[in-house]
């Protein structure tokens, strides 16, 4: 599959809710959504397109928005793709990929974690690596790299 | 005969005078002239004879309500028990210090792999405060008295990652810490130092 084939099949399904279809060092490409469309845009390019295996899920804060974003790999066409969308940063929420890939489970988690998204629908959305209770998304820009006295009052006051 | 010390027969020293344990200065637990070393001079036939007299004047003192600590207090901190928590890169050169090579068993210290059966715990790693509270219900199921060591510079005030938002800075936030060893990692001959120093901080303070 060429990039411009996966453009067109995308476009002629999604219509001006898929943003564009850039190039990517080393993957098919790299599919920009609108976040309305996810889950449906994920069943398609499992069903359809073949994207067996979701590899990971990841998050960015860029400040005024938020980026998430999806690695599939294609068994059959031996590439990877990047899936991404942006998110507002006052109200981050996401279908979970959980349904379609339970992969998804685990690195949802963390993005919740560390950069704060929301996915709707994830079965189990906890905390991964910090503790339950603690006030932060340390990944964010907006977290301060505390004096550890300070951090230790602020993860103690829950 | 209250306290007095039985002295071996046929020992090679000239047998010990009479003491009280309890009187006696710490140091002399354990040196030659006291019992608990010249039962090594005894035959099998004299031992059961001299271990009975040595324990019943013990158990005598002990009725008189003098305490016997110093003899604990010598027999504990020779045989310390730690608990090793090996959560990151000082775990493998706490394992050196325990293999063929620096043979900390030559102390007495063996690793157990049960609080319940520790008297010491080493934290040999990073804490993250996502597994603090189990260090706590690590340290609390430990039988009294106990120590612990913080080996390497993470465990004693976070180390490289002091600032990291995970990580506990000084696992003496979580529990109370008896001896701090420097070093990223410490090496065996710095664990080992450390052992002996908790053994005369013992021999000090008392357990
Ligand atoms: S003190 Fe250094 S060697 Fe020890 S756990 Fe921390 S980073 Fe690893």
């Amino acid at each position: 599959m060429k990039r411009d084939e996966l453009a067109a099949s995308l476009t002629a399904r999604f219509g001006d809710r898929i943003l564009g279809v850039d190039a990517f060092p080393g993957l098919l490409g790299r599919v920009r959504f609108d976040s309305t469309i996810a889950l449906e845009l994920f069943r398609a390019f499992r069903d359809d397109l073949k994207f067996v295996h979701l590899t990971m899920v990841g998050a960015t804060d860029w400040v005024d928005h938020r980026e998430v974003f999806y690695v599939l790999w294609s068994d059959a066409d031996l590439v990877y793709v990047l899936l991404s969308t942006n998110l507002p940063p006052d109200a981050p929420t996401i279908a979970s990929a959980v349904p379609i890939w339970p992969s998804a489970n685990a690195h949802e988690r963390e993005a919740w974690d560390l950069v704060g998204v929301r996915f709707e629908g994830h079965p189990d959305l906890r905390r991964i690596f910090m503790p339950e209770g603690y006030a932060y998304h340390p990944l964010l820009r907006s977290f301060k790299i505390h004096e550890p006295e300070d951090l230790e009052v602020k993860v103690r006051s829950d | 005969m209250s306290g007095q010390v039985p002295a071996a027969p046929k020992a090679g020293n000239p047998p010990a005078a009479p003491a009280q344990i309890a009187d006696m200065p710490l140091e002399v637990i354990g040196q030659p002239g006291v019992p608990f070393v010249e039962i090594e001079t005894l035959r099998a036939r004299e031992f059961i004879p001299a271990a009975k007299e040595a324990l019943s004047s013990l158990l005598k003192e002990q009725a008189e309500g003098k305490l016997i600590r110093p003899v604990f207090n010598w027999a504990g901190r020779n045989s310390l028990f730690p608990l090793h928590w090996g959560l990151a890169c000082c775990a493998i050169e706490f394992a050196a210090a325990f293999g063929a090579r620096w043979d900390a068993e030559r102390f007495g210290v063996v690793p157990r792999s049960s609080p319940r059966q520790c008297d010491l715990l080493i934290v040999n790693g990073t804490v993250t405060w996502k597994v603090a509270h189990k260090l706590i219900t690590l340290y609390e199921q430990m039988p009294e008295p106990k120590w612990a060591i913080a080996m390497g510079n993470c465990a004693t005030g976070g180390g490289p990652f002091r600032t990291a938002y995970s990580v506990v800075p000084g696992v003496d936030k979580l529990i109370p810490v008896d001896v701090y060893i420097a070093g990223c990692p410490p090496r065996p001959e710095n664990m080992l130092d450390g052992i002996l120093r908790l053994e005369q901080l013992i021999k000090e303070r008392g357990a």
